[in-house]
């Protein structure tokens, strides 16, 4: 096989699977989302708003956020009970 | 089950036990450390984004092994191959997201935000490229060698689900734990993958 066949099917396929690529893109991009998963992603906006805590995607996801803001500094609390000993 | 397939189907296994444990994609190979760091903080997301990888690993080892010998190196072009494997993969998440986002609703919502973020993993890519790189071997069969392929393709995927998992877990455990503040964040989250990868070292010599 000549050497600039080699080339020209080199091209041929690349732009094979370029116009796949683009054409799935298109597509892609054209396809409405589901109902519901318009705005999927993690915003401060969004997810201070959202009452499902259980969803991954909230920042505030199990209540991790809000559960720390209470929790009790285990130093201190040690330094209270050498205190009272 | 006649005895003749019995080799092949210990080697075929074997195969998966390596890719899994001993030659793990993310703590032995070090592909796809982005992925594991960015998204492995949450189980949940580490789960999908973990079965996102796999799916398409395994699908695009699938179309990439014919690719490479029935059309690549018959038309004497293998120097194509990693920008075929790139274009192949890139297509086929798109068309994989298409597929999602129209007829699931439910898969969508749990990895649609991740799929588009595959095109760029290394994993998928490293692992198609090692496939034909390795390459026939004498008196090897094309078939024993797409089975080898595929062998390679699940063990790695599993191995990219259970380490994402497991450090998924003990990230979020970590949130809760009392580190010292320099350590928080991305920095311990690194030094927990080391001693991952020195775990899993352990493990070496499975399956050879």
């Amino acid at each position: 096989m000549p050497l600039w066949l080699n080339w020209v099917l080199a091209i041929l396929t690349l732009v094979i699977l370029l116009t796949i690529f683009i054409v799935s893109f298109v597509l892609y991009k054209k396809t409405p989302p589901p109902k519901g998963c318009e705005h999927l992603g993690q915003s401060e906006e969004n997810c201070s708003k959202c009452d499902q805590h259980g969803c991954h995607l909230n920042l505030y996801y199990n209540g991790k956020k809000d559960e720390k803001k209470t929790e009790p500094v285990f130093d201190k609390d040690l330094e209270n009970k050498e205190n009272k000993k | 089950m006649s005895t003749a397939m019995t080799p092949y189907i210990v080697t075929f296994l074997l195969a998966i036990l390596t890719g899994t444990l001993a030659d793990n994609v993310i703590l032995s190979r070090f592909y796809g450390i982005c992925s594991f760091i960015g998204v492995g903080n949450k189980v949940k997301s580490a789960v999908s984004m973990g079965v996102a990888v796999s799916f398409v690993i395994i699908l695009s080892s699938l179309i990439c092994w014919p690719i490479y010998y029935f059309i690549l190196t018959p038309l004497n072009i293998p120097f194509m191959d990693t920008l075929t494997y790139i274009l192949v993969i890139a297509s086929l998440v798109q068309v994989v997201g298409l597929f999602i986002k129209k007829y699931s609703p439910t898969l969508y919502k749990s990895f649609g935000i991740y799929l588009p973020l595959i095109t760029t993993n290394c994993a998928v890519l490293g692992v198609v490229q090692s496939n034909t790189d390795t390459g026939i071997s004498l008196g090897q069969s094309m078939g024993a060698n797409f089975g080898m392929s595929m062998a390679n393709a699940i063990g790695t995927s599993l191995g990219f689900v259970l380490v994402i998992f497991i450090f998924a877990c003990i990230r979020e455990r970590l949130e809760d734990a009392d580190s010292p503040k320099p350590f928080r964040g991305v920095a311990i989250a690194l030094v927990t993958a080391a001693i991952m990868a020195m775990a899993f070292m352990g493990l070496m010599g499975i399956g050879s």
